[in-house]
């Protein structure tokens, strides 16, 4: 009973790493209909960033707000330059400049901050008695870190696409480009404005969630991290915040599982386990489990 | 042998340069059409053959080329030619590999027997990942292709009886000596294992150019020009997906057997990872998305840009400038280079069967 508790800890925080990550992705979606495959490597480029912050022995915070910051700034960027003008082409010219962006990102860390594992500071204190019990389960500083992070991007969200103007105009967008551009809505700055929220929440989340990664800060932290996060956000259907979130956390809670109760999986197959769940979204429910199903027409 | 190749140049190099001037025009079955053909092929012969004079260091880079040319025509089945972004191609060339070292390694088969195998298997496992373009395309179906590249070195890793795990497997070189009956020596493998991958992929390229006239190469091009247009009109949208992974399958294994031959070693962190799936893709981009020719000049290019470049740019920097390029490519150039080649082939010269009237005098 005790390891149970500890494994759905252990499977909602990183469930909810998802969550961060899958959300990003979701205000991508919502905002151009696109996914965002460069998203991991976008935020563990403002990762590292953060990291050469806190190398300078600024607090923790100031790096955090760095990240989000820079995040922000180079989702807007990306959108502009790089993915409005092939946006209307076709899926394959999208997919290509996200695919060379991954590259470039990717590499780019290796050539600045070289290839070897970092130790990233957790926001929140992080020591060996810096625990909240839950039962039998302790939740040190940097799980906590994650779960508020989480909660307040959601809450934030929420309010931003429900009760503000903003958030209107972006949900106009999304609904039907052409028809909110008639109605006065300033398309394009909405899109950069979508893709620039979204890289400031990949960030914030790159800088919450690899405290906790296995793999600390290497060229590998992201990876992993983005693929369970795009099946988390296929899985909650792609347009839906609250689907992105419970989404996130069920594949942490599942993964958690399988590789504590379903022998021969282990840890070594995860990723596999990921692929699997895709699969079987897309196959089954393509349009997720809070997502709206696209009409085609011809 | 050098004069026959010469008449069809004035006539190409003589074209006018504007393309509203009056165009060459190019009758199929005619003399100087014929010449032109035998022409390209003498100079394809001469450069095999100069090749295959090369030092064997030189020899082996080339053959690597030629491996991924292989893949890239594989690739170019399903993502060119039919319209389903794949990102998942460098688990297919890992199951082809695979499968080959695999049958070596543990069941002492020559090298050779297990090529059928592998493009076998490369096929089947090809149609079971086509099992979701039937339901879902575009961004969706890359995320799914994208996901198994991340998980097939995984499940590498995790059947180490068989794969030999994180080491990975390696062909002793008595399994990679040429055969007795080709008179080659076992100095002579540089030799041996590019011929071989050559002729895969002339195979593959064959293979590929009579699809393209058949039925099923129509239909492909047809579901991705438009699905529901292509399926209103009667073609078997579901049935020409999965075929064409099947065929891209069996072509990207050929190239994984050839890869397996030519490497020697595999491993899961080796050839089989996301990185060599976005090669792949990068190389089919360069050369030309769609055309046959396009995957030859794409795999020089991914092969030999970076080669070029470590003098200039090592390790992280060259992959800095990789996708650099590739991001450019999409916008100045978003046809590839054959693409574009063949374009301008065609604002200058008229290809048409015997047969055909003249053209109507130029328009005022």
């Amino acid at each position: 009973m005790d390891v149970l508790v500890e494994r759905l800890v252990a499977g909602s925080t990183e469930g909810a790493v998802y969550a961060l990550i899958a959300l990003s992705l979701v205000v991508v979606f919502r905002g151009t209909g696109t996914i965002n495959f460069a998203q991991g490597e976008m935020a563990l480029f403002t990762t590292f960033v953060a990291w050469s912050v806190i190398a300078r022995d600024l607090p923790v915070w100031v790096a955090l707000l760095v990240a989000t910051a820079s995040g922000f700034v180079l989702g807007a960027l990306v959108e502009r330059f790089l993915v409005r003008p092939v946006r209307k082409r076709n899926d394959m010219a999208v997919l290509i400049v996200l695919l060379g962006l991954f590259t470039v990102f990717n590499s780019l860390d290796g050539l600045i901050w070289g290839g070897e594992t970092k130790v990233l500071a957790s926001l929140l204190p992080n020591g060996p008695d810096d625990y909240v019990a839950l039962g039998p389960a302790r939740i040190y500083g940097d799980t906590a870190a994650v779960w508020i992070g989480t909660v307040l991007v959601l809450i934030a969200l929420t309010v931003l696409f429900r009760c503000t103007r903003t958030g209107l105009h972006m949900r106009a967008v999304a609904n039907d480009g052409e028809a909110a551009a008639l109605a006065g809505v300033r398309v394009g700055r909405v899109l950069s404005l979508s893709w620039g929220l979204a890289g400031a929440i990949g960030s914030a989340a790159g800088v919450l969630v690899t405290p906790l990664a296995p793999a600390q800060l290497s060229l590998l932290t992201m990876l992993a991290i983005f693929l369970s996060a795009a099946a988390a956000a296929l899985l909650g259907g792609l347009d839906s915040l609250v689907g992105a979130v419970v989404a996130g956390l069920s594949i942490g809670v599942l993964e958690a599982l399988v590789i504590g109760y379903v022998p021969g999986v282990g840890s070594n197959l995860s990723e596999t386990t990921v692929l699997v769940i895709i699969v079987l979204v897309l196959l089954v429910r393509p349009q997720g489990l809070f997502g709206t199903k696209k009409l085609e027409r011809v | 042998m050098t004069t026959t190749t010469t008449p069809p140049a004035p006539a190409v190099a003589g074209a006018p340069p504007r393309p509203s001037a009056r165009r060459l025009r190019l009758v199929i079955g005619s003399t100087r059409h014929r010449l032109l053909v035998l022409g390209s092929w003498l100079v394809v012969a001469l450069l095999v053959l100069a090749a295959t004079g090369l030092e064997p260091y030189r020899l082996g880079q080339l053959s690597g080329a030629v491996v991924i040319a292989t893949a890239i025509v594989g690739l170019n089945v399903v993502t060119g030619y039919t319209g389903l972004l794949s990102v998942g191609h460098s688990a297919l060339l890992g199951v082809g590999a695979y499968t080959t070292g695999v049958l070596v390694v543990q069941l002492n088969l020559l090298p050779l027997i297990t090529v059928p195998a592998a493009v076998l298997t490369g096929a089947l496992v090809g149609a079971f990942v086509g099992l979701p373009s039937i339901r879902i395309r575009g961004l969706y179906l890359a995320m799914v292709t994208l996901a198994l590249a991340v998980a097939f070195p995984e499940v590498l890793r995790a059947l180490p009886e068989v794969t030999g795990g994180n080491s990975g497997l390696s062909i002793p070189l008595r399994f990679l000596a040429p055969p007795a009956w080709t008179g080659l020596t076992l100095a002579d493998r540089p030799l041996w294992t590019f011929l071989l991958c050559l002729s895969a992929l002339l195979v593959s390229m064959l293979l590929v150019w009579c699809v393209l006239r058949s039925r099923l190469g129509r239909d492909m091009r047809a579901v991705r020009d438009h699905e529901a247009a292509a399926e209103s009109f009667g073609v078997h949208v579901a049935r020409t997906k999965i075929l064409a992974f099947t065929i891209s399958g069996g072509i990207t294994g050929l190239a994984g057997a050839m890869l397996a031959m030519y490497v020697g070693a595999l491993s899961p962190a080796g050839s089989f990872t996301i990185l060599k799936a976005i090669e792949l893709l990068s190389g089919l981009v360069l050369g030309g998305v769609a055309t046959q020719l396009g995957p030859l000049v794409g795999a020089a290019v991914v092969v030999y840009l970076p080669v070029l470049l470590a003098d200039v740019v090592q390790g992280q920097g060259s992959g800095v400038l990789f996708g650099a390029l590739l991001i450019v490519i999409v916008f100045v150039m978003p046809e590839g280079v054959v693409g574009r080649l063949n374009k301008l082939w065609r604002q200058r010269v008229d290809v048409v069967p015997r047969g055909m009237p003249a053209p109507v005098a130029d328009p005022p």
